[in-house]
């Protein structure tokens, strides 16, 4: 039999969320969706990018990932409100909520995108498409905000429908659809082709997906090895992936962060390093998990990017071991010009307790350090990140555990005391 | 108008059933007036972007006057806002002859 699969995929999912958000629990009158606007960065803290506009927005030619600079010349009463990180948490929560409800099996894919295998649900719900429908529905009248929903047989023909007309649509795309609705749009509409392969189909003469999926599959290898097969299949809708509601496991965690000037002292540097030391292996600890691989990536101020990677003698999750790793990193790598960019990632991940090898000359002394990251663990868990820091972090611009969503991203001061 | 958080005095039922009973709101003249909550017309759960509330449509008596509010309990934070008055809702704004 068949599968059946929607996916599902929020409208401009940061902006309707902080549109939604102003509406009904703040009393806005002005619906963001409504007008040019537009998620974006802090200019001043370098983080001046689109994170998501409205459909108005969009008119003017702006897209996600544009510079709030590029954006405004575009249109200079765009509406610019900062993220707020806590609500689309709370959005994604709900949603993959009522989406429960409906399929056993739910995986969620992006914060604001989830498939759902509805195969078997024909009884309860009728066609694939009142079901969507009915869901599409309730989805707004209870959260406030639209969705797209694709049905296909399978996971890339699903998403592949839910990026047709929005917002707030059902879309189908069978198998028995492809040519009509799938084949003629450009070829970089296909889910996995991107700018480099989309130059390189281009520069093949296949400008469509109806082309693509009629190449010669052997033309197609001999350009792009194993990743020709994948994007073939996919122009044909062939996936045989499946739905799977188990969370995937991290292969490695990283974080990095965009510094507010430019770093050129290696202490500065390595106070940051510190910080995205600490954020990653705060990460690493929560997840029981251990990692055996540090890797430290810098951008400079001219957008060069370089990394560089070491192998641990024992796995780790101590905040001092992988930030002397990443000191040594550093040293060995950077060539002295201004910072614009730091990060730490690791990899090689173990889960749950291993057996370390024991050193001889354990001069980082793991116990001691283990058990006071884990105090320090448990403080902050209780009172919160900012209740205990390293020294080294007071009356300093760095923040303390830099990477991944900044407080202030959280949630912006509103200035009218609603809490969430 | 936005939303203004309030001071209300509620009741809350063995089943765990919540009615407002006095609300406090800072007038035009920054002075706290309270107000008896006369009657709740209807309450709706609702979660508008992931915040659930509950919403209470009721009557309080307004310089002689029965007028209608919509004020809304966050089941999070436990904070009520009172709902701004103007447009979404014309039943709000009906104010009748006591």
């Amino acid at each position: 039999m068949d599968r059946l699969i929607f996916h599902i995929d929020v409208n401009s999912a940061f902006l309707s969320w902080e549109a939604v958000y102003r509406l009904h629990i703040l009393g806005d009158k002005t619906d963001l969706r409504q007008i040019p606007s537009a998620v974006g960065g802090d200019v001043k803290k370098r983080h001046g990018i689109i994170l998501a506009r409205s459909l108005p927005a969009k008119k003017f030619g702006i897209r996600t990932g544009d510079t709030l600079a590029d954006a405004l010349k575009l249109c200079p009463d765009l509406v610019v409100v900062p993220p707020h990180y806590d609500l689309y948490d709370s959005c994604s929560k709900a949603l993959m909520e009522i989406l429960k409800e409906y399929s056993p099996c739910v995986e969620q894919y992006s914060v604001d995108e989830a498939f759902c295998d509805m195969t078997g649900t024909a009884h309860l719900y009728g066609s694939p498409v009142a079901a969507a429908n009915l869901i599409k529905d309730r989805i707004y009248r209870e959260l406030g905000f639209t969705v797209n929903i694709g049905i296909s047989t399978n996971k890339v023909l699903a998403k592949m429908a839910s990026d047709f007309k929005k917002p707030n649509l059902v879309h189908t795309l069978f198998p028995e659809e492809l040519e009509t609705k799938l084949w003629r749009l450009p070829v970089d509409d296909l889910f996995y082709v991107g700018h480099a392969t989309k130059r390189k189909l281009h520069a093949l003469g296949i400008h469509t997906i109806g082309e693509l999926a009629t190449t010669d599959l052997d033309i197609l290898r001999s350009h792009f090895k194993k990743f020709g097969e994948v994007i073939y299949a996919f122009a044909n809708g062939m996936d045989l992936s499946v739905v799977s509601d188990e969370p995937h496991v991290n292969k490695g965690y990283g974080n990095s962060t965009t510094i507010a000037f430019d770093v050129d002292r290696p202490d500065t540097a390595k106070i940051v390093l510190l910080s995205l030391a600490e954020k990653v292996c705060s990460r690493l600890r929560a997840d029981n998990a251990m990692a055996t691989v540090v890797a430290v990536g810098i951008v400079n101020n001219e957008f060069k990017y370089e990394s560089h990677q070491m192998t641990l003698f024992s796995p780790t999750n101590i905040t001092i071991e992988v930030h002397r790793a990443a000191c040594v990193l550093f040293d060995e790598l950077w060539d002295g010009s201004p910072i614009r960019k730091l990060g730490i990632r690791t990899s090689k991940v173990v889960y749950g307790k291993t057996d370390r090898q024991l050193n001889l000359f354990d001069l980082d002394r793991f116990e001691k350090f283990s058990k006071l990251d884990k105090a320090v663990d448990a403080v902050r868990e209780r009172f919160g990140e900012d209740s205990i820091m390293r020294a080294v972090f007071l009356k300093n611009p760095v923040y303390h555990m830099a990477g991944g969503v900044a407080p202030e991203k959280r949630r912006p001061d509103y200035g009218n005391g609603i809490k969430e | 108008m936005l939303n203004v958080p309030v001071d209300v005095i509620a009741t809350f039922n063995v089943q765990g059933k919540i009615k407002p009973n006095y609300i406090r709101v800072e007038d035009e003249d920054h002075t706290l007036r309270t107000y008896k909550i006369e009657d709740v017309i209807s309450c709706k759960e609702e979660k508008y972007a992931g915040v659930p509330a509950i919403l209470f449509c009721c009557n309080i008596v307004r310089e002689d006057c029965l007028q209608l509010i919509n004020i809304r309990y966050h089941i999070k934070t436990h904070q009520w806002v009172i709902v701004g008055d103007e447009g979404k809702n014309e039943r709000q704004t009906a104010v009748r002859i006591y």
